[in-house]
């Protein structure tokens, strides 16, 4: 294979680890701070201590999970999705975020 | 009430309480992990148990969450009362911490919807009168587990649930105390100190109605088991509805009100109503009085042939058990199991066993239990939060005898 092969891809994995850094960077903002389950949740890899709801790196969701309840609410988490607190791509990125990284 | 310690800044307080500037807040902070020392239930030994429920026995728990937490099957033991370290954990708001509380004996709780509202501390409480008294405490999502559409929430299968002696006083004492009633009241309405203040009543409170005819046996709980209501449990002193599921049993209780109407909290309002799939709202019922339910705890997988020992644990909710039938072919026949054990009135469980003759092979062992003339479905009562479960089908058991 061509030289110039391997610079297209590793143009483009280095791009795309780059969107991946992007993603979990945008995950950790909303977390910390437009979504604030921080306030809440203990998660390690956002620095988080909160202790309303459960020990997210013991729980260790999976991504739908996360999503569902994110979307819904439960007892005194908020319902970003219904209630309109956070966009579909925003619960999106959150709940991403929250399964790669509770655990970590 | 009491002012709780918290380190979280002002601006994610006022998030919570719904005035948030969402966007001051972002463009002051960097993208860096945030730090709050806010937490009291990180994981503090090698047993995995969370610092406030370091006491518990380990092996006896599945651990759902830091937060949530039910007996195995088993480990409800067979002396009826079942062992504190062994009861299972479902706190709404963190625990109270003893620093929060402070001085237990000086606990306050107030009283209002009485001819003399007044304020009682535990100490006060204690030397107005005296009562002992054993009750199931269930979570209305025990077998929440069973559900196929797979409600959110902790997947509890039976150990949600406990007998427990409970010592406090009775809550008509206290009304008497207090001059009684002073007229239409058609709730109790408890309301815990639990909330942690940066978060909004309306949306966090634990606050629980149920009806006023639960005056007649309810107390306020000060020992669970012989020993000082822990604060996990809700220490120093918590409303015990009898009979009702675990949610109206409000921990650190810090206020009874004899009232009009049903709270306005979202605890009340919107959570823990047993509405159908896809539905919910205030219209549909809230998770009050137990159904009458039992199940099996021995043996759970296998046995020798022969004579084979069926127990478990039955109860009636509000209602006394008046009888249990075990099955040993997944229900098409049933026979009478017989109570065992002290009968600690018609709030606790009761043990029954049933002795069967069993050769090696398959069995599918069920129990339905019957209380004021009426028994266990067979099939679950579909529901969207999973609350609520007495089928006695996907409570059964399949076993292999050798
Ligand atoms: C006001 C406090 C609060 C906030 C803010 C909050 N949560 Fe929660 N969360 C809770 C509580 C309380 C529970 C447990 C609910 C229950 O079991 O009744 C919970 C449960 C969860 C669960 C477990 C669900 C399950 O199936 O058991 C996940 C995952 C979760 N939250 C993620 C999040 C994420 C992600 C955010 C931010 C978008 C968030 N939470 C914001 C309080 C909060």
């Amino acid at each position: 294979m061509s030289a110039n092969f391997y610079k297209i891809l590793t143009i483009l994995v280095l791009f795309s680890s780059a969107a991946i850094a992007d993603e979990n960077a945008k995950g950790m903002k909303l977390f910390n701070e437009k979504a604030m389950c921080a306030t809440c949740h203990t998660m390690k890899a956002a620095g988080s201590k909160g202790n309303v709801g459960p020990n997210l790196d013991t729980l260790k969701p999976t991504v739908a999970q996360v999503k569902d309840i994110v979307t819904h609410g439960l007892g005194a988490m908020p319902a970003f999705g219904e209630d309109g607190l956070l966009t579909p791509e925003e619960i999106d990125t959150v709940s991403i975020y929250v399964a790669k990284n509770a655990g970590k | 009430m009491k002012k709780r310690k918290s380190n979280i800044n002002p601006s994610r307080r006022k998030f919570l309480t719904g005035s948030a500037t969402v966007a001051g807040v972002a463009a002051a902070s960097a993208l860096v992990p945030i730090k709050v020392s806010y937490a009291n239930h990180t994981a503090s030994d090698a047993k995995g148990l969370p610092g406030f429920i370091k006491w518990k026995k380990r092996s006896s728990l599945i651990i759902h969450s830091d937060k949530t937490m039910e007996t195995h099957r088993e480990a409800i033991g067979s002396s009826v009362i079942t062992p504190i370290r062994h009861i299972y954990i479902r706190n709404n708001m963190p625990t109270m911490t003893d620093a929060q509380i402070g001085k237990k004996s000086q606990w306050k709780l107030k009283v209002e919807g009485v001819k003399n509202p007044k304020t009682f501390t535990l100490s006060q409480l204690q030397n107005l009168g005296r009562t002992t008294m054993a009750t199931v405490l269930q979570c209305s999502g025990n077998g929440r587990g069973f559900f196929p559409h797979k409600p959110r929430g902790s997947q509890w299968k039976t150990g949600a649930a406990a007998c427990v002696m409970w010592t406090g006083i009775p809550l008509s004492t206290v009304i008497k105390a207090c001059g009684g009633l002073s007229g239409g009241a058609k709730y109790v309405t408890a309301t815990g100190s639990d909330m942690p203040s940066n978060l909004d009543p309306k949306k966090a409170l634990v606050e629980r109605s149920v009806p006023v005819k639960v005056k007649k046996d309810a107390m306020l709980a000060w020992e669970m088991n012989g020993v000082a209501l822990p604060n996990a449990h809700g220490g120093p002193l918590r409303f015990i509805p009898p009979g009702y599921f675990g949610i109206n049993n409000v921990k650190h209780c810090g206020k009874i009100a004899f009232t009009k109407d049903q709270s306005q909290v979202k605890y009340m309002k919107k959570s823990y109503r047993i509405s159908p799939i896809g539905k919910k709202g205030s219209q549909y019922p809230s998770c009050w009085e137990m159904p009458v339910k039992s199940w099996i705890t021995s043996p759970m997988k296998r046995s020798s042939s022969g004579n084979v020992s069926i127990s478990g644990v039955a109860f009636g909710g509000t209602r006394k058990v008046s009888s249990v039938s075990v099955s040993t072919d997944g229900g098409k026949n049933w026979k009478k199991a017989k109570l065992i054990g002290p009968d600690l009135g018609k709030f606790a469980w009761r043990q029954f066993v049933f002795n069967a003759k069993l050769k090696p092979g398959k069995y599918n062992i069920a129990s339905k239990a019957s209380a004021g003339g009426k028994s266990q479905p067979k099939l679950r009562m579909e529901n969207r939060r999973g609350y609520a479960h007495n089928g006695w089908r996907d409570h059964s058991l399949n076993i292999s005898v050798s």
